[in-house]
């Protein structure tokens, strides 16, 4: 029993290791053709013509009146021929849609459109009488406890073929659309169902008015984690995944999505915690059920910046609710596990998330256990099991300062090699501080997940989407 | 000396007009984006305004629509630079109350010869109406 | 617990020593120390290359810095503001003063790459006699030679820079060495080659149209329609051409927007034709552009076939009615209006039947008493100025 527990946990901790060295390479090579690509592609030719595809922004708010103008507003300056934003005020209790509808000259219209997913009722579409804000529409919703709820109202009611997904307090690059529509309309064969890009962390960069003016590490310890953690997980992680056309996750701060199979796969699931996530799986299992050859293509550039949480609490809820989301997702779906039906998502991208999100933090808890429990029974050679535990805490070191280098390599963000140095040393304490957090955190979620039902679907709700924006806020403002 | 502001984030075009109409006797400020334009609007008389569509902070027809509601720019020219050639973004423009809309790549006598006739124009109606 | 090394050192060398005490670990702690010694100099030598790549980006930053407003000078002082182009003397007759951009800085191959990048960004943003006289300057510091030798190098996307400051400077490149790279395998260097092929080919600019086999993909479609509609000397040829012969459906859908940016009326047979393709994307492309170019003949044939088209042809045939403002197929949108079962049918018929000017008033009135709920929220949607879609 015990040599098959040492030897699972062995093969499991080597194929982990081979999956990163392998994800590292990959993610090189992606970047690679990806920059050599758009050195040369000259965005402008969109600007001007008439075939340029047209997309939806939707934005899902919530009690976001303090900032709400100015991001709208910096929605609008997108640099992008055809599109329209549609925010969704998401049934707020504070003076947003007030705040709107004086700021942009806004009126209640006469708005048709039919409910293609389902989601809240929508109580008034808005319109500028100011045709200078002619790209903006503003749906009132009653709350559905959700930003699922709230992006499929949007999704209902855009009128482009394409929507980007992004929420209304997170700070986009100027050029976002542009780029994210480039892999659609460069595509030889296949369908792309959806592009993503990178995500930052918002915390300490100089913004003004919507607009980040210098990147920076955030400067507490805890935001500055997440930075390290964004940019493994999306320099490294997903462009490695995107070279063999596997993407697990196109990212609920920015994404853009095929509205007809967004549609066909039925929207944002309103009862899920990792909605973003979902949805993904959901259009990637419609592709294959209905033969559609498709692909989710990633860019490495950062083109969204978000507001990450500084405090642990806030932190945990957040992660407790992504690992719940994760729990919940490969429960609904798993009957795409290892299904030749579902060809790569069935053999590499499900079996991944199974083993190496879903259950990687199970296997390290039983296995801290266990080292512990060995250890005192003096049944390993200590010295033997430190000098392992610094092969594993230099191996993570290794990848993420890889990550930073391609990062590095590729964009040359901040301004100072203090910044990144700065940021370099994070991976150092991450085992010891921030992971355990991770781990403890997404056990959690599992637990809610698994008792969770038995509670009612609203109340576990109200830890969602709209009380974490408010927490946001105020920890924000602290 | 008549007054021209340009609003535009690209350098060169910046640079390039100001010299242009400088050498034609025009005084010309330069914005690098919609809220630096929308300032110096606020603080100083211009006579014509050149404007991209697309720039940070705000748009081109946001611009055009607050100088159009602001007392100082009632009168003022308003001609778009921009490499948006689509004929929505075209009506939109001159709906909003643009008086001159130019596809770039521009040419610099095109461009001269625009502003001259359309400060002309604004010099013949100021005269009436003294 | 480790065994003692100072018995392996009896008598052997250090190094020796520690081969065979590192021999008798036991396999896994072995494969864990070499790993070790990989991880920890892969991250000592990530760590020297960002501090490489941070000093050589911050070198470039400055050199850019120092040298982008020199170069700005000279281009603004010799070439935009020359005093020949302000008394039309012939581009070629006017006096540019070529040895002062010959500097001994503007002579090394990177700063002379930053010279060039100037130039075409000045070129991009400027036409007519500025941009002429640009070009004629570019012609003269022979930096043409330069994105030539790019052409002919080995790396695929060196010949597509070469190619993009050719075609951005109007500089002719002989067919001999374009036509294979249009057909080359490489889809940037085949689509850049085709693009550069129709801005700069005396001849017959639209040549590949005739033998291209794979699709033409939307992001060379953008990039050819810019060149085409904005190159100044390109003879437009009658694209119906290509609608009636091509099998390949990306450039007969292509050419459709062509037809429509040109306002090809007499194409308008070649497209009605198209009405019988089996595919139905194509079939809806063609509607699109005979709605677009106007083509009342058209319209009680598309009528006719209403029926037993698919969604999105249906929708098409809608709009086009709406487009082409004949007045004669009231009844049938009234029809579709309150009888489709499908609400973007309805909302486009709606639409067409407002955007009708011989629509009588009564009738939309009509329509908006007796209506459903939603009917007249269809109607009000497609009354308000205010809304587009």
């Amino acid at each position: 029993m015990q040599a098959v527990y040492e030897s699972t946990v062995f093969v499991y901790g080597v194929i982990l290791l081979i999956i990163y060295a392998l994800l590292a390479i990959m993610s090189f090579v992606a970047i690679k053709i990806y920059r050599r690509r758009s050195s040369l592609a000259s965005y402008e030719n969109m600007l001007g013509s008439p075939l340029t595809p047209g997309i939806s922004v939707i934005a899902p708010a919530y009690n976001e009146g303090l900032s709400i103008i100015q991001n709208v507003r910096s929605l609008l300056t997108l640099n992008y021929p055809k599109f329209e934003v549609v925010l969704v005020n998401d049934g707020s209790t504070d003076n947003s849609l007030l705040q709107l509808i004086e700021a942009f000259e806004m009126e209640k219209v006469d708005y048709a459109y039919s409910i293609k997913i389902r989601c809240q009722k929508i109580k008034g579409v808005y319109k500028s009488r100011n045709s200078a804000y002619s790209r903006l529409i503003v749906i009132d919703k009653v709350n559905g406890k959700s930003k699922a709820d709230a992006s499929n109202a949007g999704i209902n009611v855009a009128s482009y073929d394409y929507f980007v997904c992004t929420d209304v307090d997170c700070i986009l690059s100027k050029d976002t659309l542009l780029k994210l529509i480039k892999p659609v309309t460069e595509e030889p064969s296949k369908r792309v169902i959806a592009a993503g890009a990178t995500l930052r962390i918002a915390n300490s960069c100089d913004i003004e008015e919507g607009v980040i003016l210098r990147m920076r590490p955030p400067r507490k310890l805890l935001p500055r984690f997440q930075e390290m953690e964004y940019i493994r997980a999306f320099v490294l992680g997903k462009m490695g995944w995107s070279l063999i056309n596997c993407v697990p996750n196109v990212s609920g701060g920015l994404g853009l999505f095929d509205k007809e199979v967004a549609i066909k796969a039925g929207g944002y699931d309103a009862q899920s915690f990792g909605e973003d996530m979902e949805l993904m799986v959901r259009m990637s299992r419609y592709a294959y059920d209905n033969q559609i050859d498709y692909a989710i293509r990633y860019i490495p550039e950062t083109l969204c910046w978000t507001e990450a949480p500084n405090t642990v609490k806030i932190f945990m809820r957040q992660r407790t609710r992504w690992a719940r989301g994760l729990a919940q997702l490969m429960y609904a779906h798993k009957g795409m596990l290892f299904n030749p039906r579902y060809g790569k998502a069935g053999w590499v991208l499900m079996p991944y998330n199974f083993f190496f999100e879903l259950l990687a933090p199970l296997v390290e808890l039983t296995g801290i256990v266990y080292y512990i429990v060995q250890l005192c029974r003096g049944e390993i050679n200590p010295e033997y099991a430190i000098l392992l535990l610094v092969f594993v805490y230099m191996y993570s070191i290794m990848i993420t300062t890889i990550a930073i280098l391609w990062d590095q390599l590729a964009f040359r963000h901040y301004k100072s090699f203090r910044e990144v140095l700065l940021l370099c040393t994070t991976p150092f304490l991450e085992f010891l501080l921030y992971h355990p957090m991770i781990v403890l955190f997404s056990i959690r979620g599992y637990y809610y997940f698994l008792t969770g039902k038995k509670h009612s679907w609203g109340n576990m709700q109200r830890q969602g989407f709209g009380n974490t924006t408010v927490q946001r806020k105020v920890a924000v403002q602290q | 000396m008549e007054r021209i502001l340009i609003i535009d984030d690209n350098d060169i075009v910046q640079m390039v007009l100001q010299k242009i109409l400088v050498r034609e006797g025009y005084a010309v400020d330069i914005a690098t984006n919609g809220k630096e334009g929308l300032e110096l609007i606020d603080r100083e008389n211009y006579d014509l305004i050149i404007t991209d569509l697309m720039m940070p902070y705000a748009n081109g027809f946001e611009i055009i629509s607050k100088i159009r509601q602001h007392p100082k720019g009632e009168r003022a020219k308003i001609i778009i630079i921009s490499a948006v050639t689509q004929e929505h973004s075209i009506t939109e423009g001159f709906q909003l109350g643009a008086d001159d809309y130019l596809k770039k790549p521009i040419t610099g006598k095109e461009l001269v010869i625009r502003v001259k006739r359309l400060l002309d124009a604004k010099r013949a109606t100021t005269n009436i109406h003294v | 617990m480790f065994k003692d090394f100072t018995s392996y050192l009896q008598d052997n060398n250090v190094l020796t020593a520690l081969y065979y005490y590192f021999l008798d670990l036991p396999l896994v702690i072995e494969v864990a120390c070499v790993f070790i010694l990989v991880a920890l100099s892969a991250t000592l030598l990530a760590y020297g290359s960002i501090l490489v790549r941070r000093y050589r980006g911050y070198r470039q930053d400055k050199k850019e810095t120092d040298l982008l407003p020199v170069i700005d000078q000279l281009l603004t002082e010799h070439v935009v503001l020359n005093e020949g182009l302000a008394d039309n003397v012939p581009i070629d007759d006017i006096e540019l003063p070529i040895e002062k951009f010959r500097t001994k800085t503007l002579r090394n191959p990177a700063n002379r790459q930053l010279l060039i990048d100037r130039i075409v960004n000045y070129k991009k943003s400027f036409a007519g006699s500025i941009g002429d006289l640009l070009r004629r300057l570019y012609l003269e510091l022979e930096l043409d030679k330069v994105s030539f030798r790019k052409m002919k190098s080995v790396k695929w996307n060196r010949k597509v820079q070469g190619m993009i400051e050719l075609t951005d400077m109007d500089m002719s490149i002989s067919d001999v060495n374009i036509l294979p790279l249009t057909n080359s395998k490489n889809r940037e260097l085949r689509a850049e080659a085709r693009n550069a092929y129709i801005k700069l080919s005396k001849n017959e600019p639209f040549k590949f149209f005739d033998v291209v086999t794979e699709p033409l993909l939307m992001w060379d479609q953008i990039e050819l329609f810019k060149t085409i509609t904005t190159t100044e000397e390109i003879a437009i040829p009658k694209f119906a051409r290509w609608v009636t012969y091509s099998p390949n459906k990306s450039i007969v859908s292509f050419c459709l927007k062509l037809i429509v940016h040109y306002n090809q009326q007499d194409a308008a047979h070649a497209v009605i034709k198209l009405l019988d393709n089996k595919d139905h994307n194509l079939r809806a492309d063609a509607i699109n552009c005979l709605g677009k170019l106007r083509c009342e003949e058209a319209e009680p044939h598309l009528v006719e076939i209403y029926y037993s088209q698919p969604l999105n042809c249906q929708l098409e045939i809608l709009k086009a009615i709406g487009r082409m403002d004949t007045g004669n197929q009231i009844q049938f949108l009234r029809h579709e209006f309150l009888h489709s079962s499908d609400f973007d049918i309805r909302k486009n018929a709606a639409k067409s039947l407002i955007k009708t000017r011989a629509t009588p008033k009564s009738l939309v009135d009509e329509l908006i008493e007796t209506g459903t709920a939603e009917n007249k929220l269809i109607l009000r949607h497609c009354m308000n100025p205010l809304i587009k879609f």
